[in-house]
């Protein structure tokens, strides 16, 4: 590999002097990123007491590892996930976030490979359309989608009430507002845009003799899709899917919006509301074991895919 | 009938996306337009005021033209750190320097992390307690008096290295992506004729990535301009005059003032200012687009 400019290649002193402080400032920076995150994990393991008293400190748990001094970690996290409902948090956050990215990678392929493969009337227009939504602010949507949720809710239990009788499942009463069913609504429809975006210019790079190949072999579009598209387009699928991870699990405005009943909120509603609420900003256990619970999980996949992440990224920003 | 079978093929595959689509994303897109041109208290009858909600809202002593002040403030002074360190730590990565790759996997974990939690961790980083990491620190130099980092007056310069802390690493990635795409030989022709590693920065990598500089900054913008997670929570959801953005404006006129129509009426303001700023950005690109 060429290099240029790098240490090593001039090893005149004022070159060294220049690597040694780019390096220095490097390494600074590093600690300012990781130092805060690492304090956060590592102070959720004290009492808000010996947190006042040595805020910086570790905690006895980590300088000397005993049942004990496991304790306030113990205190903490049990506090948060149960006192103050963030094990529910967790749980809404997971059903959430999972249905939508379900429904949005699924419902994005679908629209996507018939954009990219097909050719037929209005294709440009479909197409249009969803460029479009990339420009689209959610705050531009927020307000009329919310005021149209109930009458949306009516239209729905109208239109659906009916067959779910006939199949005898009951009188079936449709309502967006405060649900999850709603917000998941909204966060497939709100990611549509970009998704399917992105997954129809890969599925525009996949060889198309493949599913002539298929077709040959008697496989109907159907099948097609399932078990030759959708597989072969699963590197694109799979850092999409990342993307919207992501998304999702962070989002914060469309929920304060559409959820309000406390059992029903999601992690970023949850931290939002104990960080504002002034009975718990000297909680500094709880709040600092409530950041981990709401943070984990995304580090987590960060750690574990981080290669297709960076690689969605550089691919996204080539192309677009 | 093979072509009806593809029609149905199609039109069960489209369907469903665009009409979801359809429904939730560009119908109440239009409406608030509509939405705009009205008095409305979300639950009478709305009255229609034609642009009375828009001329209101750039009149003097609006609370609007402020709001878009700190939003410009919360784009553009931590944009210039961010583009800067990004840059700066894309271009040592893309030298080969020792650790390239801890720096590069470090930088981006911040980027992860919702905007809530960064709030609230930078929160208690700024805490006047004992906890707070950076008072600490200032006590260690010989400081006496905490610093009230986070109190209105102050807070959207608190945000500045906090959003520079949460965004840089997501740009460092893309901008070393577009640096990693350009061919060495350049370089190599650049270094025979005696160029330094700044000189090659200037004339060889800033041009050659020009595209997604571009693209980065329109990510910037349309960023700063929707601002709205950290300066909510940090004001507890009641931010002042001195820092609401234009979605905290919002929020707070339509679902605490109840006043639908010109809430929405920023919200159409917001949305023609992406539009203008991604316009001016792709124009900007188009021009100075170098082929290689």
């Amino acid at each position: 590999m060429a290099r240029h400019g790098g240490p090593g290649s001039g090893a005149s002193l004022s070159a060294r002097v220049a690597s040694g402080a780019r390096w220095l400032f490097l390494t600074a920076y590093l600690v300012a990123v990781v130092f805060p995150m690492c304090w956060v994990f590592y102070t959720s393991a004290k009492t808000t007491q010996q947190i006042y008293k040595s805020p910086f400190g570790l905690p006895k748990v980590v300088t000397s590892p005993s049942r004990a001094n496991a304790e306030p970690l113990v205190r903490n996290y049990r506090k948060a996930w149960t006192g103050s409902h963030f094990g529910q948090y967790f749980v809404n956050s997971l059903i959430v976030v999972s249905v939508s990215l379900v429904g949005v990678v699924l419902l994005g392929s679908m629209a996507a490979y018939v954009l990219a493969r097909f050719e037929f009337r209005g294709r440009n227009v479909a197409y249009s359309l969803f460029l479009c939504g990339l420009l689209i602010p959610m705050q531009l949507v927020l307000i009329p989608l919310f005021f149209q949720f109930s009458d949306m809710g009516e239209g729905l239990t109208r239109l659906l009430g009916p067959p779910a009788r006939a199949l005898g499942l009951g009188n079936l009463t449709i309502s967006l507002h405060d649900s999850h069913a709603g917000l998941i609504l909204i966060y497939i429809a709100f990611s549509l845009a970009f998704t399917v975006f992105t997954l129809t210019s890969f599925f525009r790079t996949l060889p198309g003799e493949l599913r002539e190949a298929a077709m040959i072999d008697g496989a109907g579009e159907y099948r097609i899709f399932f078990s030759v598209m959708m597989p072969l387009g699963k590197p694109g699928i799979v850092t999409i899917a990342i993307f919207n991870f992501l998304g999702l699990w962070n989002e914060y405005l469309f929920g304060l919006v559409f959820l309000s009943s406390d059992k029903l909120k999601t992690l970023p509603l949850g931290l939002a509301s104990i960080s504002m609420q002034a009975q718990y900003k000297s909680d500094f256990g709880l709040l600092f074991a409530a950041l981990v619970i709401s943070m984990a999980p995304t580090i987590l996949v960060y750690i574990i895919l981080q290669e297709k992440l960076t690689r969605g990224i550089t691919v996204g920003a080539l192309k677009g | 009938m093979k072509n009806r079978g593809q029609n149905v093929f199609i039109a069960t595959f489209l369907g469903p996306p665009l009409l979801l689509y359809a429904v939730f994303v560009l119908l109440p897109a239009v409406n608030a337009f509509r939405y705009s041109l009205t008095r409305w208290d979300g639950l009478g009858p709305a009255t229609w005021v034609g642009l009375a909600n828009f001329r209101a809202i750039v009149a003097s002593g609006s609370e609007f033209l402020p709001a878009i002040g700190h939003n410009l403030f919360l784009t553009f002074v931590p944009g210039v750190g961010i583009l800067s360190l990004a840059l700066f730590f894309a271009y040592s990565i893309h030298q080969r320097i020792r650790g390239g790759r801890l720096y590069r996997v470090a930088f981006f974990f911040p980027n992860v992390i919702s905007g809530v939690a960064v709030a609230l961790l930078w929160v208690l980083i700024y805490s006047t307690s004992d906890v707070g990491l950076l008072n600490g620190l200032l006590k260690l130099m010989g400081h006496k008096q905490p610093i009230p980092f986070t109190e209105s007056g102050r807070l959207l310069w608190a945000i500045v290295p906090m959003s520079i802390w949460s965004a840089t690493g997501f740009f460092m990635v893309l901008f070393l992506a577009a640096m990693e795409n350009i061919p060495e030989t350049y370089y190599e022709a650049a270094k025979l004729d005696g160029a330094s590693s700044a000189v090659q920065f200037r004339t060889i990598t800033l041009p050659l990535m020009w595209d997604v500089l571009t693209t980065g900054i329109v990510f910037l913008v349309v960023g700063g301009l929707k601002f709205f997670d950290a300066v909510y929570v940090m004001e507890n959801g009641r931010p002042s005059g001195s820092t609401h953005t234009m979605s905290t404006l919002m929020y707070s006129k339509v679902f605490q003032e109840y006043n639908v129509g010109y809430g929405t009426a920023i919200s159409v303001m917001l949305f023609l200012l992406v539009l203008a700023a991604t316009a001016a950005s792709l124009r900007l690109m188009r021009r100075e687009r170098l082929e290689y």
